[in-house]
């Protein structure tokens, strides 16, 4: 059976084509280039990546000619900074990687930008500003900064702002410390502007933006005895509107919603969303491919979105016992779980997004690939992230596996699938069609076609 | 069935030896999903096990008290050199886990009279060499630069083929 259901052609589907890449071209990957975060800001102007080496590149997308369809808007380089650094925890002696796991931004309250970026320990409040001006005629200084000779100053002058280039700076403006013991794996910024939550693999802490010295644990897990631990956090995320809830997905496919008010403690949810498991799929692998490895809501805050390492499932709000839609990503690797298993790669988390109105949800998978899922045509396409369709303007051909079987031509079989090149991380602009897809160094932006 | 059950548990292991010197400090949630994986085999296999000696059981006649005893004690052992050595995660409480792993001996060699065939088990799980992908290279040379490691320091390498606890979860430091 092939993969790859009804795909692309009719007069409503959205056509892909290339915009930019960003990134070393060569193949010897450092490791520290690795993106491990893409994340648009709410009005999509700014596109920020986090990478393996504790750094920031944030793209900020030109203004130019938007009444012009035909234009398309590219995104460079707007500021580049070092967020985290490798540090080293004495008392345990372990070493905490500078990865950056999250970018989440602040919705923008004056001409700066703000953004939280977290690694495993500590979470950062960057500030990103613009300065085009600054101050020149100085009495005492030369232009230069050299001090002038207090006997050459005759007379007195008032210092005016000249334009200068542009300069983006990025300062820290919190650090948010020691507040967890495990590895943050999620942050999210809650409706209200003023706080937001961070979570571990045991635990939630809600955390106000002003405050760094302390906050506030809202869920934990963890057992008295770790001995019976059988489940871990895996992501959180606030409702978009709702200040009071939040939800969090944990590795035996369950999540909870949880609303503030009920209680302090969030220990008991409001709500628990799991579906039964499907006893003929039952394997040794069962618990590892049922682990949620992201969770979403939906623009509109009706729906959340979970992705596990073979599906993606939307819930209803309103309905705990099952999800409302099931998509297979690639259903083909079930077969192949074992062997997934010796290569580790059964434990990649994939992410998963919304587009803007909440009718096309994207995932990534491997070999490049990623899955659009349009929930409102009912359709699905697999598209590829390659550099051999890197021409502008290029159309992004939808790609087929093949599952077993007669292969057809353009298609590709499992076993040519290459398990290295996994694109984990994916990004839709909150108005636009426009995406941007990480694979392992690289990333993809991809527009809609505009005839 | 038990074969592959088998390969998986080794695998476990590997994988969860392999965590303990990763940097970044140990991943709880990858840890939690290799011991389950591992535990699952585990029972998969020894309910292989104990339905293939029951089967020899009635086709070999029975032996002499004496023979039986040694390989029985060996064997016995070696389910508990297949799982995860909790001692390692736990650095603050070995003592406490070995004692425990004593007891746990000890009844499972009063319940079970079972004799089983095999006596070699124990290099038998030890994969001769790690089944992973080329990244993990890259793996084994950050496992170079992280400051603390086992290789022949640590009095734990030389006990970890024979003092497996059988039914812990690996703890998080």
């Amino acid at each position: 059976m092939c993969g790859g259901l009804r795909a692309g052609g009719g007069g409503n589907d959205v056509q892909w084509c290339f915009s930019q890449v960003k990134g070393a071209i060569d193949d010897d990957v450092a490791e520290a280039d690795i993106i491990s975060t893409v994340e648009f800001n709410h009005s999509g102007e700014l596109l920020a990546t986090g990478d393996k080496g504790g750094r920031v590149v944030i793209f900020q997308q030109e203004t130019e000619n938007k009444s012009q369809p035909q234009c398309r808007s590219e995104y460079n380089v707007y500021s580049t900074f070092q967020s985290h650094e490798p540090e080293f925890d004495y008392l345990k002696s372990l070493e905490i990687e500078e990865k950056i796991n999250k970018i989440r931004w602040l919705p923008q309250k004056n001409a700066a930008q703000f953004l939280l970026s977290t690694n495993d320990k500590t979470i950062k409040l960057w500030k990103i500003s613009e300065r085009d001006k600054r101050p020149e005629g100085y009495n005492l200084k030369e232009e230069d900064g050299r001090y002038r000779d207090a006997a050459t100053i005759t007379t007195l002058r008032v210092p005016v702002f000249r334009p200068m280039d542009l300069m983006v700076e990025a300062s820290p403006r919190r650090v948010f410390a020691n507040g967890h013991t495990y590895h943050i794996n999620s942050i999210s910024v809650n409706s209200d502007n003023e706080t937001y939550l961070s979570a571990d693999d045991l635990r939630i802490n809600l955390w106000h933006l002003e405050i760094t010295d302390r906050s506030f644990n809202v869920v934990d897990i963890k057992p008295a005895n770790m001995e019976e631990l059988t489940e871990v956090i895996t992501a959180a995320e606030f409702h978009p509107h709702q200040c009071n809830t939040f939800v969090y997905s944990s590795s035996k496919g369950t999540i909870r919603l949880c609303d503030m008010r009920a209680s302090a403690l969030c220990d008991k949810h409001s709500k628990l969303f799991e579906e039964p498991e499907d006893p003929s799929n039952r394997s040794f692998f069962s618990e590892i491919i049922s682990s949620i490895s992201d969770v979403k809501f939906s623009h509109n805050g009706r729906y959340m979105m979970t992705r596990d390492y073979l599906s993606v499932k939307i819930w209803d709000l309103n309905m705990e016992n099952r999800p409302v839609e099931t998509y297979q990503v690639h259903e083909y690797l079930r077969s192949k779980l074992c062997s997934l298993y010796e290569n580790d790669c059964i434990f990649d988390k994939f992410e998963c997004c919304w587009n803007g109105n909440d009718s096309v949800v994207m995932t990534g998978s491997y070999n490049n690939f990623f899955r659009m899922l349009d929930r409102s045509q009912r359709r699905d396409v697999t598209l590829e992230a390659s550099r051999e369709s890197c021409k502008p303007r290029q159309v992004l051909k939808p790609r087929r596996v093949c599952a077993g079987g007669k292969r057809k031509k353009d298609e590709i079989s499992v076993d040519s699938l290459d398990f290295n090149k996994k694109i984990l991380h994916t990004a839709w602009h909150p108005q636009e069609n426009i995406i941007a897809v990480a694979t392992t160094n690289n990333l993809y932006i991809f527009q809609e076609k505009v005839n | 069935m038990d074969v592959e059950a088998k390969r998986i548990m080794a695998l476990s292991i590997s994988k969860l030896y392999s965590l303990r010197t990763q940097r970044g400090g140990l991943k709880l949630h990858r840890s939690l999903l290799l011991s389950m994986t591992m535990r699952a085999a585990r029972d998969i296999y020894h309910t292989a096990q104990l339905l293939r000696d029951a089967e020899e059981e009635q086709v070999v006649p029975c032996a002499p008290d004496a023979a039986p005893e040694e390989p029985m004690e060996i064997s016995k052992d070696s389910p508990q050199t297949l799982t995860p050595k909790e001692v390692a995660m736990k650095p603050q409480e070995p003592k406490e886990t070995l004692e425990e792993d004593k007891e746990n001996r000890c009844a499972s060699e009063r319940h079970s009279r079972k004799r089983r065939g095999k006596t070699a088990l124990e290099t038998d799980f030890l994969p001769l060499k790690k089944a992973k992908m080329e990244t993990d290279e890259e793996k084994q040379h950050l496992q170079g630069e992280v400051l603390r490691t086992n290789n022949g320091n640590s009095c734990r390498q030389a006990e970890t083929l024979t003092a497996f606890p059988t039914n812990r979860t690996i703890v998080a430091c």
